[in-house]
């Protein structure tokens, strides 16, 4: 680990020059920030993966029963597994896609599904990430400079190789491609994501198209080369949110859309990655259902935990909820990124108070979830080390099969007293190692 | 059954010369057991691409784009439908049953539905049980309130609220036109809306054309456990078979009749106009 360290700055120096960076907005203006890089691994061993990888992936198909239900016949909700209200008002329901069914009838193909350990190594489900997922770039290019600058680290350790990442994106894209060239859809360069976007597209062989390089005609969609060639695209990787995707079938004053990409979807004319409307099944509210998706529609117990969690929607629960307050973190469903989060513990007696008129008077909004004391990493800090809160985002990728990237994006919090690690929200980011042995 | 022709017409210009112009037109007559396409003849005028598109809610259009520089889009659809009101309505779909971004009840829609509530116990000696699950939770309940309730609330949302054209803008929410208790069609539709959906009626917006000469038209259809039965709050009436429906959806934004999108740096203006005349 000591040659590590040793390159954590040259490391950190490489990333700022590739532009390994997220955007932000702020009061309005557009910032760019490093994601800081701290050179200690998370590891995790080959026994644990095949215990994450059976969970994960299960958790997975069955929410891609959950879309393909949903937005068809809707069983689930008529069998009273679900109650209506957390699906049909949910801002991730969309109307529109009523009656879709993907190619491959696959919703859901870049999953990025959110994981905490406790104190007690056991894992738990914190949340799903089915619209855009974003991070899988930062460990593939933490790995490729690391490996470039300690080459003796990897000869050493039997660490599973992670650069495969873009060969499962291009399997996934190809496989639900309905004829025509791969792109990666990029609002462009002041979208947070974008270092990542751009990445993705390179090294998975798509191109990476703006949204005015796109065009439909004829019920098919195309990419307008820089000669003025016209080439039919079959998949696209959209990295632009539902709601601006197309102005003539949801947001109508996006810019950043192409018109019509929505009707030649529903005609099975191409693919989108993901697919649009899966909010509905990502949404903290549906978050509590999950594990009786996977018995519903699998027929099988969850592998996986989920935090210990109250839905507001519910008397029993209200209750337990306004009793407990002070110990609870609560969410807001309709929020992402680390906002709308709060902890009891940091509210003073009146704000706590505050909080519970609003639960009362909307409960459908919130849910309540105990605070797993979930376990520390070191990081890098001066000579030493200290210890952050940490978590993990694993990637799902399903195609003709799914499967777990032998890696993960690990975020940690640099404010030692907090647990809130989202990159929006000021944190870093570590390896993610998975032994081989 | 009635039969009726209908004309509608759309003619947007602008003062300078728009591209890249994209347009959804969703003019296609509702096809369901009510109301029967007999006919339907459409000139669009410039257009480099037209494909007929359906939607998540059903409702079918042209989708069309004009990609070189023009100053106008006409769109004329002319043709004749069959409308029976004892024929099957659609089937019905959770989505109704919740507010949505223009039916977002406020604190006076709901005062006002508990006044309505209380009046109503006064006048028919009813318990008014079914109006009140919903308006106390503040949340759809699944109540079924009968067909004359609803009349009952029409009536008082008619007598307090006022057709003033220009008051309000396409983006006005049922919160905010009852505020100034005025409006016109898509408001009193909105408010009403709202209303049905807090008293635990499922509610959705309906846009179309009724008999006459004059501009498109808006109304909501409510939800009466086995059909979906039209109100026009704007008019005070139940839906008959002078109306011809177009679209339909949660509210305006879903079920607007035209929308575009077009790069250029000028002003539009819009003029719609609609016949329907029966078929004798």
């Amino acid at each position: 680990m000591r040659d590590m360290v040793e390159h954590m700055e040259g490391i950190n120096r490489l990333m700022a020059r590739y532009g390994v960076k997220f955007g932000i907005y702020k009061n309005r203006e557009f910032h760019e920030q490093l994601f800081p890089f701290d050179p200690l691994p998370r590891v995790i061993s080959a026994e644990e993966f095949v215990y994450l990888e059976k969970g994960l992936t299960q958790r997975v198909d069955a929410l891609n029963c959950f879309l393909a239900d949903i937005y068809g016949e809707k069983k689930i909700v008529k069998d009273g597994v679900i109650p209506e209200d957390f699906i049909f008002s949910s801002k991730g329901y969309l109307p529109q896609c009523e009656g879709m069914m993907p190619p491959k009838r696959i919703f859901s193909h870049i999953s990025g599904i959110d994981l905490v350990q406790a104190k007690d190594k056991s894992w738990y489900i914190l949340e799903d990430n089915l619209r855009i997922p974003s991070g899988a770039s930062y460990p593939m290019i933490a790995r490729e400079l690391t490996r470039q600058a300690s080459p003796r680290t990897f000869m050493r350790n039997h660490v599973t190789d992670n650069r495969d990442y873009a060969g499962m994106l291009k399997e996934v894209m190809a496989h639900v491609n309905t004829g025509g060239i791969n792109v990666v859809l990029t609002p462009g360069r002041y979208n947070a994501a974008f270092f990542e976007h751009s990445y993705l597209a390179e090294r998975s062989g798509a191109i990476l198209a703006m949204p005015q390089d796109l065009y439909v005609e004829g019920n098919r969609l195309y990419y307008r080369q820089y000669q003025g060639k016209q080439l039919r695209v079959g998949t696209v990787y959209r990295r632009i949110s539902d709601e601006y995707l197309d102005p003539l079938c949801f947001e109508p004053e996006s810019l950043i859309g192409v018109p019509g990409i929505m009707d030649v979807y529903r005609s099975g004319n191409v693919a989108l990655v993901n697919a649009p409307g899966n909010g509905v099944a990502d949404d903290k509210g549906i978050y509590y259902f999950v594990p009786h998706m996977v018995k519903y529609y699998l027929g099988q117990e969850a592998v996986l935990k989920n935090a210990p969690t109250y839905l507001a929607f519910y008397e029993q629960d209200r209750r337990y909820i306004l009793e407990h307050l002070e110990s609870l973190v609560v969410k807001d469903v309709s929020e992402a990124g680390g906002y709308g989060v709060v902890f009891g513990s940091d509210l003073t007696k009146e704000k706590l108070e505050e909080l519970a008129q609003i639960i009362i008077r909307d409960p459908r909004r919130f849910i309540a979830q105990e605070v797993i004391d979930f376990i520390d990493l070191d990081i890098v800090e001066g000579d030493g080390s200290v210890p952050r809160k940490a978590d993990l985002r694993a990637f799902v990728l399903s195609g003709k099969t799914t499967r777990v990237w032998a890696s993960g994006l690990t975020r940690f919090s640099r404010n030692p007293d907090s647990f809130v690690v989202n990159s929006s929200q000021g944190g870093g980011f570590k390896d993610t190692w998975v032994l081989s042995q | 059954m009635k039969r009726l022709s209908f004309r509608y017409k759309l003619d947007l210009k602008w003062d300078q010369a728009v591209w890249d112009h994209h347009f959804l037109i969703r003019c296609i007559p509702a096809e369901n057991g009510c109301q029967h396409r007999e006919a339907l003849d459409v000139r669009i005028e410039p257009a480099d691409t037209i494909d007929v598109v359906r939607d998540g809610f059903g409702n079918k259009g042209y989708a069309g784009a004009v990609r070189r520089p023009h100053d106008r889009l006409f769109l004329e659809a002319k043709g004749s439908v069959q409308v029976d009101r004892s024929g099957e309505t659609e089937p019905f779909h959770p989505m109704y049953r919740f507010p949505s971004a223009y039916t977002m009840p406020d604190e006076k829609i709901r005062q006002f539905l508990r006044e309505i509530r209380q009046d109503l116990q006064v006048v028919a000696g009813n318990s008014g049980q079914d109006l009140q699950a919903g308006a106390v939770a503040g949340e759809p309940c699944g109540g079924l309130m009968d067909q004359k309730k609803l009349e009952y609330m029409m009536d008082r949302l008619y007598g307090r609220f006022a057709y003033v054209p220009g008051v309000t803008t396409v983006k006005t929410t049922a919160a905010e036109a009852f505020l100034l208790e005025q409006g016109v069609c898509q408001d009193y539709a909105h408010v009403f809306i709202s209303l049905c959906r807090l008293a635990g009626v499922p509610a959705r917006y309906a846009a179309g054309m009724m008999l006459g000469e004059g501009a498109s038209h808006a109304w909501a259809e409510v939800w009466l456990s086995d059909r979906w039965l039209g109100m026009d709050p704007t008019n005070n009436r139940l839906v008959d078979e002078t109306y011809i429906k177009l679209t339909h959806g949660r509210d305006f934004a879903d079920a607007s009749i035209d929308r575009g999108r077009f790069l250029g740096f000028a002003v539009q203006s819009q003029e719609i106009s609609v016949k329907v005349e029966e078929i004798l």
